[in-house]
């Protein structure tokens, strides 16, 4: 009970004085942490998208396999969630190329229903799959810095949330700069542009293919094992976030790197924003109406879609 | 179309007529089946796979013959299941009347997705749909006091009354499901052989090649989609009553989504019979699975499902009926040539 009792006073002094804008103030800063999570999903999925014009709908479940392989490795090593963060992309590195090779590979020049199917049955897979081995109860990972908080006036940032935010910039920084000063990360993009001239070039497409794929899954994971100190881990945590990270790709424009960060922090703060002002059960309805308003009026994306930078 | 690729202009008629024979004599066989008295489980299991059927026709109008990819048939289902429901309870209207208002709620639900989505080309559509498929689920969560939210509805059985489509016996529910499974193979039929048909035959082949030959794409996605949304609201309608018992996760979830859409894949997209042959073979394996692994939430069932997805768009993706439809023409030839 105590740790709420900020809110509750927050709520108090909205009422005593009328025009706080405390509980605003507070709603986006929320929408902004949780945008940066979104982000990192969202820049995984669109990498995805961008090089090999593949959508991925099991992108949800590799978040969810992040959560569980940063829990395991948790209750093995007890190491902190931010340290695991260094095996858990490298192993969902190596597990999303599997994935690429394997069955995704086949269907890369079919049409998007084909594509769709494909890794819908795999999302279905890897959640059941997981129900299966590690049953529906949620489960924590423990830190020190669980219900660490810094204030600034009346606005509380929760710190697993700050660092979460920060790590996920930088991540998504760092993909910006491998995609744009590195040989291979222009190979990639060359052959995101057009496969054909890329192997002109010198450059193997299936290679580029299966590269993206398991960065995007590698980002997707980390970003699972970032939300690890504040969300339950269970099988169906990655639905939700494979939803936004969709939302999200179209309104930053499908295969735009730096409009999937920007949708990411838009749709967050709408959510937050839904959550607040008219029902905390309605968020995901706002963002969904978000959705289906920029499919009407701007299709492209804020920014506009195709490009991979 | 299997007349034409025969030589013989005599033999023509001799083997349409077989073709025609052999599903009547099937329908014969189900419309005699009640009156060998079999148990109820065995009668409730050829209902459900006569719904589902339905349901893989009526995602087919648009999944298969125009090829786009839709996830949100849960939600037209749920539209046209709530509606019947609330009004049969609250206000004792008959389903007869409750399903045409939850017929028009599918087809609005339907051009509300459509109409955004199909001036887009790439995976818009199937995302739409997607996110309408939420937004129904969410909603019929959020507003408890009409829908009851997580509970779900409870359809009381006011009596044995053909008005209510309430019977005390398997056998009416049988029957209606099998005529209403008729009525998603006669729309494909119609569909198939309709201008309608082609023009959405096209859109599946090549998007850009159809708006050349002056193809309205929008207009022709959106009639199939509206169609097969009624179709679905309908299915929707007699299902309630048939089920008695609606919550949002189970007739408004993804899960079912993909069920309607696994049958129709299982079966072969876009052919008339392929969702019939996909329930057949998806319903009972559903039951099978349930029985070795439990039907609790362990899900043994979604995980058949999705193995079986990953299959046949991996090595029979235009469905089991392809590998039926040679042993067909055999054996209509062999009749043929008997006779």
């Amino acid at each position: 009970m105590k740790t709420l009792s900020p809110q509750s006073r927050n709520s108090r002094r909205q009422v005593t004085q009328g025009m706080d804008l405390t509980p605003f103030a507070q709603a986006v800063v929320n929408g902004l942490l949780m945008g940066g999570l979104y982000a990192l999903v969202a820049v995984g999925l669109t990498i995805i998208f961008g090089t090999m014009n593949v959508v991925n709908f099991a992108h949800g479940e590799f978040v969810m396999l992040g959560m569980f392989a940063t829990y395991w490795l948790h209750s093995f090593t007890g190491l902190d969630p931010l340290v695991l963060i260094f095996a858990v992309m490298p192993l969902m590195f190596i597990f999303g190329a599997l994935v690429q090779r394997s069955l995704i590979q086949r269907v890369v020049s079919d049409p998007h229903e084909t594509q769709i199917l494909l890794t819908l049955g795999i999302s279905v897979l890897l959640m059941n799959g997981a129900l299966l081995l590690w049953g529906p109860e949620p489960r924590a990972v423990p830190t020190p810095y669980a219900f660490a908080a810094l204030s600034f006036g009346a606005v509380r940032i929760p710190l697993p949330r700050l660092i979460a935010f920060l790590v996920a910039l930088l991540l998504a920084a760092l993909l910006w700069a491998f995609l744009t000063r590195t040989d291979l990360g222009r190979a990639l993009r060359a052959t995101s542009e057009n496969p054909d001239w890329a192997v002109l070039m010198g450059i193997d497409p299936v290679k580029m293919y299966v590269l993206a794929f398991g960065i995007g899954i590698a980002l997707a994971a980390a970003a699972g094992t970032l939300m690890t100190p504040f969300f339950n881990t269970f099988p169906r945590a990655g639905v939700f976030f494979g939803m936004i990270a969709f939302v999200v790709v179209v309104l930053g424009g499908m295969g735009n790197i730096l409009g999937a960060v920007l949708g990411a922090l838009v749709i967050g703060v709408t959510e937050s924003l839904t959550g607040q002002f008219v029902a905390l059960d309605l968020s995901m309805f706002g963002v969904f109406v978000l959705f289906l308003l920029v499919l009407i009026f701007k299709p492209t994306g804020i920014i506009g879609g195709g490009r991979l930078y | 179309m299997d007349a034409k690729s025969l030589p013989a202009a005599g033999r023509k008629a001799a083997i349409r007529t077989p073709g025609n024979v052999l599903p009547l004599l099937l329908l014969a066989v189900l419309l005699a089946f009640p009156l060998a008295d079999p148990d109820d489980y065995l009668l409730r299991l050829a209902t459900n796979i006569f719904y589902f059927g339905a349901l893989g026709c009526a995602w087919n109008l648009i999944g298969g013959f125009g090829g786009q990819l839709s996830l949100a048939h849960a939600s037209l289902f749920a539209l046209g299941a709530y509606p019947t429901g609330l009004l049969l309870i609250n206000l004792g209207v008959t389903p007869l009347l409750g399903g045409l208002v939850g017929i028009g709620a599918a087809v609005l639900g339907a051009l509300a997705i459509g109409y955004p989505t199909f001036r887009l080309r790439g995976p818009y559509f199937a995302l739409g749909t997607l996110a309408f498929n939420e937004i129904t689920r969410i909603l019929l969560l959020y507003f408890r006091d009409y829908t009851r939210g997580p509970l779900g509805l409870i359809v009381p059985f006011k009596g044995n009354n053909p008005l209510n489509l309430q019977f005390s016996t398997a056998e009416p529910y049988y029957y209606l499901g099998l005529a209403i499974l008729l009525l998603g193979v006669y729309a494909g039929y119609r569909v198939s052989k309709s201008r309608m048909g082609y023009y959405l035959a096209a859109i599946r082949g090549d998007q850009d090649a159809a708006e050349s030959i002056g193809i309205d794409l929008t207009t022709t996605k959106l009639k199939a989609l509206v169609l097969s949304a009624a179709l679905t609201g309908l299915v929707g309608a007699f299902y309630t009553v048939y089920i008695a018992y609606i919550d949002p996760e189970s007739v408004a979830s993804i899960d079912l989504s993909i069920k309607i859409v696994l049958i129709a894949i299982i079966g072969g997209t876009g052919t008339v019979w392929g969702p019939v042959l996909g329930a057949t073979i998806l319903i009972p394996l559903t039951e099978v699975s349930n029985a070795m692994f439990g039907s609790g939430k362990a899900g043994a069932s979604l995980i058949l499902y999705a193995v079986l997805l990953i299959v046949i768009v991996l090595f029979s993706p235009r469905g089991l009926i392809l590998w039926l439809e040679r042993p067909y023409r055999v054996l209509l030839a062999r009749i043929a040539g008997k006779g």
